[in-house]
């Protein structure tokens, strides 16, 4: 499967293409084996290759230490293939009209199709170190594509940014990581986990039984260090600064990595772990925490943006953030459910302000305006990715949103904290639901746009419409095949591995009414407040004002990161840089200069024939056969040597 | 049996004398010498018989030979040479970097005989000092590097060649010196029949634990300086920035593996019970070296200066991987000081090539370099990338392999080196966005991309970096082809 990606070299006009057609036998591919998970669900390891391999050796892994990359196909790995392929080849193709007067085209696509594979290998991977690799290998490709623009300063610095920030998550990946393989290393069949490779799973039976963790205090440092990398990755409190100015990067790109797939990877890697490994109730309640804490939280933000395409990443952190306390309360199934409606109708989404972008030139909500007529596809698009976003059904959001309300409901007695998260989900679907139709009606509704300096609006070629047309028919069915047996038990049998209770079927109608009504409410205030070409302006001496200020600064957080940055480790780095070439350098000069002065008057006393070299050399074996004769010998006398 | 080890010192001995006698067409007799060079470590990995394991608790060597040299009572100095896993691993490094070397300077015009001759020499030394096995022979070849790269520095260094090249001779000389009273002293309070390894390594245990420890601690000095450690490191920023870039290359690629080299070799392996007693400063050093030299790197303005610090940074992980004194960290020590090699001699090549199509390394003056050079800095990319620990690539496997080690020997003291990562990545990336990226600044209006010979130099290191890093297998299963195998630790 990566294999089949390569690295290709793409300099002909076809090259686009080409990548089109690679990522299209991928989709085949990738589809043809999620249906064969859906009709035989169960675990099937592929052949592994050893990365690194330690024989038997005294220490901590008493038979040895395997580390290998190997493939594994369950539900879990089937349903993110399906949507990394099929996302993925509808972005590519979109790609070849939206992309069309970029320069660097070459690098585009190798760069996207280094991400699909990389994207491919973490969702297959059999072991969490394997995984690790797959993982930094999308943060560097998602590091290149957000710079793609590398020309404008402010693409080079979101890319640096993101990098760092999801840096500091990885770290505390790599370290969960290691406290697992130490804590486990000798438990399990065959030797114990690290003389498998650490493997999740042999295909039959889990390495780890499951609900064996306990409560040790150990273990829940370990999955707190993991919830930390998942968070960088996927962009959660309080790592979630990275994600808005990702934006820079292609639409494209927005769409499928930081939208549908690579940011998904951190609610993914929580998913693996609580399946195969197990969080202690701790982790739990901070990984629900977190979640329900940033589906609000980023929400929040989103309500005043000017800027379309950072309108839908504030609601990607904040659907992640839904996505996260689903895996937390235990329903890794509902998650990823989520996840993979979430992907198709965010890269709708995404897709839909890429088209606007593409046809208008600005990404500011406050010039455009009227699009609808001009632009009837993408208006309509962009409105069914609103709705399903929003909840409403039958809109796919709706039935996975609506799963993990309730899951999390289930699960509200087991630790009174739940609780106030579960109310802060709550709300965020109407904040949900507001801004995402704010946004709507600046961009389409109205007569004309509101700049009136915006090039005539038109709709892209026929490769732009086309997945737009497919998402839209996604984002419509996608909740709906909850309702096929096969797809069922694919999200059954996922949680049943690790025995984890399904929910499916519990949905509650009281909580589903009550959300789908936060939603229409949302809807209804966006159309009171900006339907019809209307823009609402908060007076200026509303008490809400320095509300606003604080969401459109994104509560100071950025300038705080950067302030950590720029101001103290960069000032501590200069300090440190003054030591080092006037203090310690200094003090050996200090010594030159005493010993200088000494060989200055022992020349002068000798005849002056003498070179510098030899003179050192003399000087050495001096101070050898002293030290040897004299030094030593009283040094060890002293010690108590021999 | 057919004496292949002294072919291998004689092959570039020979080369050298040839090279320096050849005149203008010293480059290719010295690209034909690293070939057949190259042609001879891929015949010695090839046939790498394994390590032959401990006879009577003494390590033994793979295609050892021995003749007497100095016989004179007490004094038997013997010609020994041979090889295990880690010297193998590092002979090869040196062939790799010689060749990419020799190719990146091709183009060479400033007497380039003696040029090419001197990188040849300064190969030599180093081979020579990896199959040594007797203490004059190894101290010999040790001060044989010096020579070498005192006059590259010297002779066609930056502005303040000669203070750079005095130092660093003066800086290592001293401590070679310390660590030749603690070699002699090893021979002599141990009672050792000869000079020999074997000889030295079968008495050593009779020493007591503070004679041990004594003697572990002028060897460190030593060997430190060649790291180089905090505080004993300025020489190395000095030396690189005034070095040529061949110059740099050597010396951060070859000249600091020297020191790790002989401490695992004649250090560690020689005086466990002296480690022992000193670990808590080498630890207490590694880590203050693994800090300070990342911090340290994030103020610097001047690319070389910047990639000496993170060398010391490097080295320090290094340091700290052989002080936990574990079959796992011995590992990883040398497959760090691979990783570095082949990592650290690519990024100060693109510091070359990007002073000499720019005009100046300062990080802060130049800016979009990438339309300009696309090559150059697509290397850069991967050379950061490498260094700061991504994943596929070579550096990778050895950090993650030396930060296992620290975690199952210090436990959360390796939030230190965890946390400096983030330091690390944060001065390549910042370096990357401030040179290659944004809108193009400080660009001449002659700037080309890449000569050929530039481009293959730094293509063969990119190819390893990469190589090595997705089958870092290759390299593990010949390191531990050696004493670190079943190192019972202490």
């Amino acid at each position: 499967m990566v294999g089949l990606f390569g690295t290709r070299l793409q300099k002909l006009e076809w090259g686009g293409w080409l990548a089109v057609g690679f990522a299209g036998a991928a989709m085949a591919l990738g589809v043809t084996i999620a249906i064969g998970e859906m009709l035989n669900p169960g675990a099937y390891v592929n052949a592994q290759y050893t990365w690194l391999h330690l024989a038997a050796s005294p220490g901590p892994f008493p038979n040895g230490l395997s580390l290998v990359a190997g493939t594994l196909v369950d539900p879990l790995s089937a349903l993110m293939l399906l949507v990394v392929t099929v996302v993925g080849f509808l972005v590519m193709l979109y790609s070849i009209g939206y992309m069309h007067h970029d320069r660097g085209l070459p690098r585009y696509y190798a760069e996207l199709s280094l991400f699909l594979a990389a994207m491919t290998g973490l969702v297959l991977s059999n072991n969490l170190l394997e995984f690790f690799l797959f993982w930094e290998l999308v943060g560097v490709c998602s590091y290149f594509l957000i710079g793609f623009y590398y020309e404008k300063p402010s693409a080079a610095s979101a890319a640096k940014e993101a990098f760092l920030v999801t840096r500091v998550g990885d770290v505390l990946f790599l370290l969960g990581i290691f406290i697992y393989f130490f804590h486990y290393a000798t438990t399990g069949p065959n030797g114990g986990w690290a003389a498998n490779g650490f493997v999740f799973t042999n295909g039959t039976t889990p390495f780890l039984p499951a609900g064996a963790i306990g409560s040790s205090t150990l273990l829940t440092i370990a999955g707190l260090l993991i919830l930390g990398g998942a968070a960088g990755k996927s962009a959660q409190f309080p790592l979630h600064v990275w994600l808005p100015d990702a934006m820079e990067g292609p639409t494209t790109v927005s769409a499928l990595i930081h939208a549908a797939t690579m940011v998904a990877a951190g609610v993914y890697l929580l998913a693996v772990t609580s399946v195969f490994i197990g969080f202690t109730s701790t982790d739990q309640l901070a990984i629900v925490a977190i979640g329900g804490f940033t589906a609000f939280f980023a929400a929040t933000m989103a309500v005043v943006h000017p800027d379309i395409k950072r309108v839908i990443a504030y609601s990607t952190i904040s659907q992640l953030g839904y996505m996260v306390m689903a895996v937390g309360a235990g329903f890794a199934m509902v998650g990823l459910f989520h996840l993979f409606t979430h992907a198709f109708f965010k890269a709708l989404l995404f897709l839909a302000a890429g088209s606007v972008i593409h046809a208008v030139g600005t990404q500011d909500l406050f010039k455009m305006g009227g699009l609808r007529k001009p632009m009837r596809v993408t208006a309509a698009a962009f409105a069914i990715g609103g709705l399903a976003l929003a909840g409403i059904p039958p809109f796919a959001g709706f039935w996975s949103k609506d799963d993990i309300l309730s899951a999390v409901y289930s699960q509200l007695g087991s630790h009174p904290l739940y609780w106030p998260f579960f109310l802060l989900a709550f709300a965020a679907v109407f904040l949900t639901a507001y801004y995402i139709f704010r946004a709507w009606f600046l961009a389409f509704s109205g007569d004309h746009p509101r700049d009136p300096s915006l090039p005539h609006a038109h709709e892209g070629p026929w490769v732009m419409q086309v997945p737009l047309v497919i998402l839209s028919g996604m984002a419509l069915i996608a909740g709906l095949f909850i309702f096929l047996p096969n797809f069922q038990g694919l999200l059954l049998h996922g949680d049943g591995v690790a025995g984890i209770p399904p929910v499916y079927g519990s949905t509650d109608l009281l909580l589903s009414g009550v959300s789908v009504g936060l939603g229409l409410a949302g809807i209804g205030l966006a159309y009171q407040l900006w339907g019809n070409g209307r823009v609402y302006v908060l007076p200026a001496d509303s008490p809400w004002q320095s509300v606003r200020r604080l969401l459109l600064n994104r509560y100071y957080m950025k300038v705080a990161y950067d302030w950590i940055g720029l101001r103290a480790v960069y000032g501590i780095s200069r300090g440190a840089d003054f030591v080092d070439r006037y203090v310690i350098d200094g003090t050996v000069h200090g010594f030159e200069r005493i010993f200088g002065s000494l060989s200055d008057r022992l020349r002068a006393m000798q005849s002056g024939v003498v070179s510098d070299y030899a003179a050192y050399v003399i000087a050495g074996l001096v101070g050898v056969f002293a030290l040897l004769l004299l030094v030593a010998p009283y040094l060890l006398a002293h010690f108590g040597g021999t | 049996m057919f004496p292949v080890l002294s072919t291998l010192l004689a092959t570039l001995l020979v080369g050298t004398v040839l090279t320096f006698l050849s005149g203008k067409y010293a480059r290719w007799t010295a690209l034909l010498v690293s070939f057949a060079f190259l042609a001879e470590v891929g015949y010695l990995l090839m046939y790498f018989p394994g390590w032959p394991g401990l006879a009577g608790g003494v390590p033994q060597f793979a295609d050892s030979e021995s003749y007497a040299w100095i016989h004179l009572g007490w004094l038997q100095v013997n010609y020994t040479v041979g090889i295990d896993g880690i010297s193998l691993v590092l002979i090869f490094l040196t062939a790799i970097l010689q060749i990419a070397t020799v190719v990146y300077s091709w183009e060479e015009q400033k007497k380039p005989a003696a040029w090419f001759g001197l990188l040849l020499l300064t190969c030599l030394g180093c081979v020579g000092v990896f199959v040594a096995l007797d203490v004059l022979l190894f101290f010999l070849f040790w001060e044989a590097v010096l020579v070498p790269m005192f006059f590259i520095i010297g002779y066609w260094g930056g502005p303040r060649r000669r203070y750079a090249a005095i130092k660093f001779f003066v800086y290592t000389h001293v401590a070679s010196i310390v660590m030749l009273v603690g070699l002699l002293a090893l021979v002599f309070y141990s009672g050792a029949t000869s000079f020999d390894y074997s000889s030295v390594f079968a008495a050593a245990p009779t020493l007591g634990v503070a004679t041990q420890a004594f003697l572990f601690l002028s060897l460190f000095f030593g060997f430190g300086v060649k790291f180089p450690v905090v505080p004993f490191h300025t020489w190395l920023p000095d030396a690189h920035v005034e070095a040529p870039t061949g110059g740099s290359v050597l010396l951060a690629g070859l000249l600091l593996k020297l020191g790790g080299y002989g401490l695992i070799r004649w250090a560690v392996f020689v005086l466990p019970l002296g480690f022992h007693e000193v670990q808590p400063i080498l630890f207490v050093i590694a880590f203050a070296s693994i800090a300070w030299g990342s911090i340290v790197s994030l103020a610097q303005r001047d690319l070389k200066r910047l990639v000496a610090f993170s060398s010391i940074n490097h080295m320090g992980i290094v340091l700290l991987a052989i002080a936990l004194g574990s079959s796992l960290g011995l590992l990883a020590a040398v497959l760090l000081m691979f990783a570095h090699g082949v990592v650290s001699a690519l990024l100060f090549m693109t510091a070359g090539s990007v002073h000499h199509t720019y005009g100046t390394r300062d990080i802060a003056s130049i800016g979009g370099i990438t339309p300009t050079t696309p090559t150059l800095s697509t290397m850069v990319m991967v050379g950061s990338l490498a260094s700061l620990g991504l994943p596929w690539l070579i550096s990778f496997p050895a950090e993650f392999t030396a930060l296992l080690a620290t975690w199952d020997g210090l436990a959360y003291w390796v939030l230190i080196p965890l946390g400096i990562l983030v330091v690390t990545a944060a001065f390549y990336i910042w370096m990357m966005q401030r040179m290659l990226f944004g809108p193009p600044k400080g660009v001449p209006p002659t700037a080309h991309d890449l000569p050929w010979y530039e481009t293959a130099g730094m293509g063969i290191l990119a190819g390893a970096a990469i190589l090595f890093g997705v089958l870092p297998f290759l390299l593990v299963n010949l390191i531990t082809n050696s004493p670190i195998r079943g190192f019972a630790g202490l």
